[in-house]
């Protein structure tokens, strides 16, 4: 059986003869890749893919993350505090990377919400989609295709509290905004589809390790009702959809099924989203994706990361509905040894 | 009656109102210290309790200390020339060198604010040294520290070690919160508390000032 074969089945809810493993996005830092494969690490001009595709084949994963790439960000400047060279991505926005740290927003695509009623998104019809028709023709992984929604993308390209506020303070323009960004990452979505992805991961952060960020309420309101009508153009294409949040999302479970969202993605356990106790509850309508904490894989013990693992897929393998892997990606000060553990464990828990 | 609609602006985040308002108090002989203490502490006090228990969300917390700074800023003046003003304890806070996420240290940050801290935030990717620096010149006793990463976390370790070896800020009080960070690693690296949530670490500040 193929990884996409075994995706598929745990969909379909029919249980496999191991759970489905794998990542979302592109999975595994390079860091990480590294380490796993040691001498095998390609450096060559296509080290990307052939590195990408041996750790998959390495650990046994089944899923491979791959989206719709856009033209190459434009330097604009060098940061005044930190000295690094400031870039503009093809949203708009401009951003910059410190020393030994993540990117950090510089300028937002808007300072008003006057100007982000004139803001308009950029043409991606011309976007490249190769990567995702490239695993699809020469692998056997199931290619989950990456993109955004109009919630997580929306506060990267205008800074969180001023997302936040003007919620409230520019409700009709928010609401336009949302569907500018659901448009554009719609088109992305059918380029995805046609390049031959497997499904689609609507990567959209709503929420904290409490809650959501914003009243549920609100998203009933201004929000859903826009990614539904996302998911159900993506699902006449024949393609299930995932959906990746952050955070405790247990209050809006509902709402994400009735906009069709098939598999939801993270499942962080210390925001008490514990993938058996919801699969309980929710497992007829929705599938589920991740639980093994990544600061597990950072800070645990290999007995640990195992003893974590087994109790999982023993307690959510059962008709299906479950893919197994960690609640975000694997990040860089992942221990290497706890990786392999947790698919190790994941290829001997037959069933 | 200003003094009602003040703690009312707070709550509801309206902050149209609020200049006027503590202005009139303030031309009516009202002590400033008495209109922070009795209308907009216990107004943000509600916020934070709402908050806590998922009544209210994020932006309603942002524009209701929108409104306390606005509050904040007019009372200043009157404050600092006030023989009843009480102190108002600083508070740095910023996450550790390394790691960019400010969600969480701003939410504290905004909290802080509303239970009448003065709060200097030095934003993210602050290094050992800056919070010594800055700890000195605003002679602040307590330091917030942030940190969302597993990796950057180790780097609160390094912060509070260079407090307990300086000879003047050994004694600083120091809040660890980020996703990663536990009881157990606020222990194992020498701080003084540790809050999993932003209420909580409002509450383990005020803890730190005996209130």
């Amino acid at each position: 059986m193929t990884g996409r074969d075994r995706v598929l089945s745990a969909l379909k809810r029919i249980e496999t003869s191991r759970v489905p493993i794998g990542e979302i996005g592109g999975g595994y830092t390079d860091v990480i890749i590294q380490a796993v494969l040691g001498d095998k690490y390609d450096l060559g001009p296509d080290a990307y893919f052939l590195n990408h595709q041996r750790i998959r084949e390495i650990l046994g994963a089944d899923i491979v993350g791959a989206r719709v790439t856009g033209p190459p960000v434009e330097m604009v400047g060098i940061h005044e505090d930190w000295g690094t060279e400031t870039f503009r991505d093809y949203w708009g926005a401009t951003h910059t990377q410190p020393p030994d740290a993540t990117v950090q927003l510089v300028e937002p695509i808007a300072n008003s919400p006057e100007e982000l009623e004139s803001w308009r998104p950029p043409d991606v019809g011309d976007f490249d989609s190769s990567q995702i028709s490239r695993w699809k023709n020469n692998t056997d992984f199931f290619v989950l295709a990456t993109l955004n929604a109009g919630f997580d993308l929306g506060y990267e390209l205008l800074g969180f509290e001023r997302f936040m506020m003007w919620t409230i303070q520019a409700r009709d323009t928010m609401k336009q905004y949302y569907e500018k960004l659901i448009e554009t990452n719609l088109t992305l979505a059918m380029m995805s589809a046609e390049a031959g992805a497997d499904a689609i991961l609507i990567a959209d952060d709503l929420a904290f390790n409490t809650g959501t960020f914003v009243d549920p309420n609100y998203l009933r309101s201004d929000y859903f009702p826009i990614l539904k009508r996302m998911v159900i153009e993506i699902k006449k294409q024949g393609l299930p959809v995932f959906f990746h949040s952050d955070g405790d999302l247990r209050n809006v479970i509902p709402d994400l099924i009735d906009c069709g969202i098939d598999v939801l993605q993270s499942c962080d356990p210390n925001a008490n989203m514990d993938i058996p106790t919801l699969k309980r509850e929710y497992g007829q309508d929705l599938a589920f994706m991740g639980n093994i904490d990544v600061d597990l894989l950072a800070n645990g013990h290999v007995v640990e990361v195992e003893n974590t693992t087994r109790n999982l897929i023993n307690d959510a393998r059962s008709e299906g509905g479950f893919i197994l892997g960690t609640s975000n990606v694997v990040a860089s000060y992942c221990q290497p040894e706890n990786l392999k553990a947790m698919y190790a464990v994941a290829h001997k828990e037959l069933k | 009656m200003p003094s009602d609609s003040i703690q009312q602006a707070i709550i509801m985040g309206n902050v149209a109102s609020i200049s006027a308002d503590v202005n009139q108090l303030l031309s009516e002989g009202v002590n400033s210290q008495k209109i922070l203490d009795e209308q907009l502490l216990p107004g943000m006090a509600i916020v934070g309790e709402r908050f806590k228990r998922n009544e209210m969300f994020l932006p309603q917390v942002l524009m209701s200390a929108q409104v306390m700074q606005t509050a904040i800023d007019i009372l200043k003046p009157h404050l600092s020339g006030n023989p009843e003003a009480r102190h108002r304890e600083t508070v740095i806070i910023g996450t550790v060198k390394g790691d960019m996420h400010d969600i969480g240290k701003n939410l504290v940050r905004i909290m802080l604010i509303g239970a009448g801290f003065e709060v200097i935030d030095l934003g993210v990717n602050v290094p050992a040294q800056r919070f010594l620096d800055e700890s000195l010149k605003h002679q602040a006793a307590i330091v917030c520290l942030s940190a969302l990463l597993s990796s950057t976390m180790n780097n609160m370790r390094e912060v509070v070690q260079a407090f307990r070896n300086h000879a003047d800020l050994k004694d600083t009080k120091i809040l660890i919160g980020g996703a990663p960070v536990s009881r157990e690693f606020s222990q194992n690296i020498g701080a003084d508390g540790y809050a999993p949530t932003a209420p909580a670490a409002i509450e383990q500040v005020q803890h730190f000032c005996g209130q």
